[in-house]
């Protein structure tokens, strides 16, 4: 019974820093309809930005997190900028931007092999590998603040959405693209300033994950896949969704871990994400995606 | 109002039709594939002469993608349907082959074929599930299926989990060791280009080039999608999995991460876009291109890191700039060369 209890906090834990990872990747689809291949390997960056933070000057992650967010989003708008501006009125821009921001991807993941190599990073500060114990439970606190830290983002981005004009204009653009624009939002500013909220949450996630997983560049293709269970099952757009869905995969793959293996535990993700596209392509909150 | 006689019409047309395709016929010039078979052929013989094996080595890396990209053209080009995770069959046909060899000893050259239908087989049923969704969800179900795979290759001990299995190497002298993979591939390559012309000009063909362009309407005009768009997963998986059972038995083993990276699949998709999609010639021009490029970037360069960044940048430009491939573009402004109207 402890053993069961102590595999959700595991997995609990674990959620906070996915959560976060597939929000941004759930913002941009929802405003710009762009399946963002490309958000782990940026996610990375913001790991590797973390890291020599932290090995060079011994920054706590912690503080480096909102440089990597600036820095990332500077990133995202430079692209939106320069690549997927031009693609809005592509004729096949779904497809289109997928295979794009695949090509980017595999620009980031060799841009960061090239500088810093393929060997495995981490960074350590004292509470990554420190713990609080409630009874015979322990809570990891690395995972336990990075959990907090991405709640509080997420929160944070939830009560903009809500609450500020300019995020009345992105849900509304999310609705439908054609009718805000029809009511005067300038959809193409929604646009840049939520894909580069997108990027810039990859950035901030980075900086998370660099003290809670191991990485190196081509580690990206796992999160791809990962992150990109969680979207589909949240339904694509839906940030609730994604952050509901990646509790409810981080925890079912932490038990997945504990009964067949730590090498069937990612396997979770994998198959849900294939079950979910072919069940419910909807997933939980997303509209039923329109036959393109 | 006169009454139409529709059998004549219908005749007329036809005839019409035919007269088209005879003028097309007399503007294509076959002598010039006809050509470049010759000389691949004839290539080996230069071994007498001096030491040509890393040249037969990128003739026959060449011609590998030639068939891989050219299966794949067919889901892709024809079809529309964009698939990522086509090394999974690639990955499938060398393991079949692969251990077949290993433990029974029969060629691979000789088994792929056979290889080939087993990927396709497995085609087919990956098609009847994950065909259900269209455009990035298709995108990201054929990057799933790519890690499934990769997770149970790696852990399935029969065929030697992450480490492989080493195959023996043939007994020929050096300098002709690779010629039975050379011919092999060589014959594979040119198959795979003559079928995917005989597929785009056949009823089938046509009606996968109708779901590229507009799905439902292909429907209702009677065209079995579901059935067609499965076939057409099928195929391309067929010509990935016998490009991947001689690959194994040439590179003397088979491991994960030979066939499941996803180099592999990028290449496959890279060539048919800077080729041009859905074009028959465009996949085998981007094939040479890709492999030059890949061996200068190597060459010069030395990192396999550089030579990704470089592959992704290659695929940025092209899909901004040249969505129609190098065939296709041409073709569009009325410039492509005769020798290589090959649809």
């Amino acid at each position: 019974m402890a053993d069961m209890i102590q595999i959700l906090v595991l997995g609990l834990a674990l959620g906070g820093v996915y959560a976060l990872m597939g929000s941004g990747l759930s913002l941009v689809f929802g405003v710009m309809r762009i399946v963002n291949l490309a958000h782990p390997s940026l996610v990375m960056a913001g790991a590797y930005i973390a890291y020599w933070a932290f090995r060079l000057g011994g920054v706590d992650p912690m503080v480096t997190l909102p440089v990597a967010l600036v820095i990332l989003a500077a990133t995202g708008v430079l692209l939106y900028k320069l690549v997927f501006e031009r693609e809005a009125r592509s004729a096949k821009y779904s497809e289109m931007t997928v295979l794009l921001t695949f090509a980017l991807a595999m620009v980031v993941e060799g841009a960061l092999g090239t500088a810093f190599t393929n060997t495995q990073r981490v960074t350590s500060p004292d509470y990554a590998t420190d713990a609080f114990f409630i009874g015979s439970v322990f809570i990891p606190k690395g995972q336990l603040y990075s959990g907090i830290v991405s709640l509080t983002i997420i929160s944070a981005l939830a009560l903009f959405l809500k609450f500020s004009a300019f995020g009345n204009a992105i849900r509304a653009t999310t609705q439908n693209r054609d009718a805000a624009e029809l009511l005067g939002v300038n959809v193409n500013l929604v646009g840049l300033v939520s894909f580069a909220i997108g990027i810039g949450l990859a950035g901030a996630a980075g900086a998370l994950v660099s003290f809670v997983f191991s990485f190196f560049p081509a580690k990206h293709w796992e999160w791809i896949a990962i992150l990109m269970s969680l979207v589909v099952l949240g339904g694509m757009g839906s940030i609730l969704g994604t952050v509901l869905a990646a509790f409810i995969l981080s925890i079912v793959a932490a038990y997945v871990g504990f009964f067949f293996g730590a090498t069937w535990s990612t396997l979770t993700f994998f198959v849900a994400l294939f079950v979910v596209l072919l069940v419910r392509p909807q997933g939980l909150f997303g509209e039923k995606p329109e036959l393109a | 109002m006169p009454n139409i006689d529709t059998d004549d019409i219908l005749e007329q047309r036809r005839a019409y039709n035919e007269m088209l395709a005879q003028a097309a016929d007399k503007t294509r010039a076959v002598w010039f594939p006809m050509a470049i078979m010759a000389v691949l052929l004839a290539l080996p013989a230069l071994q007498f002469v001096g030491n040509y094996n890393y040249l037969i080595h990128l003739v026959l890396f060449t011609a590998s993608y030639v068939v891989m990209a050219s299966g794949w053209n067919v889901l892709g080009g024809f079809t529309g349907y964009i698939s990522l995770g086509h090394n999974v069959f690639f990955a499938v046909g060398g393991y079949f082959a692969g251990m077949a060899f290993a433990r029974l000893d029969i060629s691979t050259i000789i088994l792929a074929p056979v290889a080939g239908l087993v990927a396709g087989a497995l085609g087919y049923l990956i098609g009847l599930i994950t065909l259900r969704v269209r455009g990035p969800s298709f995108i990201i179900s054929s990057l799933a299926l790519v890690m499934i795979f990769r997770i149970f290759f790696e852990n399935w001990e029969f065929v030697g989990g992450a480490a492989g299995v080493a195959l023996k190497a043939n007994s020929l002298p050096v300098e002709w060791a690779k010629l039975p993979y050379y011919y092999a591939f060589i014959v594979m390559a040119a198959f795979a280009v003559w079928a995917s012309y005989r597929i785009k000009h056949s009823k089938f063909g046509l009606g996968l080039r109708a779901i590229s362009k507009d799905e439902i309407k292909s429907e209702s005009a009677g065209i079995d999608t579901r059935f067609y768009k499965v076939m057409a997963f099928a195929i391309s998986a067929f010509f990935v999995g016998m490009a991947g059972a001689v690959w194994g038995e040439y590179l003397t083993y088979i491991r994960p991460n030979i066939f499941l990276i996803i180099l592999v699949s990028v290449n496959m998709v890279l060539m048919c876009i800077l080729g041009g999609k859905g074009t028959i010639a465009g996949p085998v021009i981007g094939a040479v291109l890709i492999v030059a490029f890949n061996e200068f970037f190597v060459a010069t360069l030395g990192a396999s890191e550089i030579n990704i960044l470089a592959t992704g940048l290659i695929m940025m430009l092209c899909l901004m700039f040249f969505p129609l491939g190098i065939v296709g573009t041409l073709a569009r402004h009325r410039k492509l060369p005769r020798i290589l109207n090959w649809d």
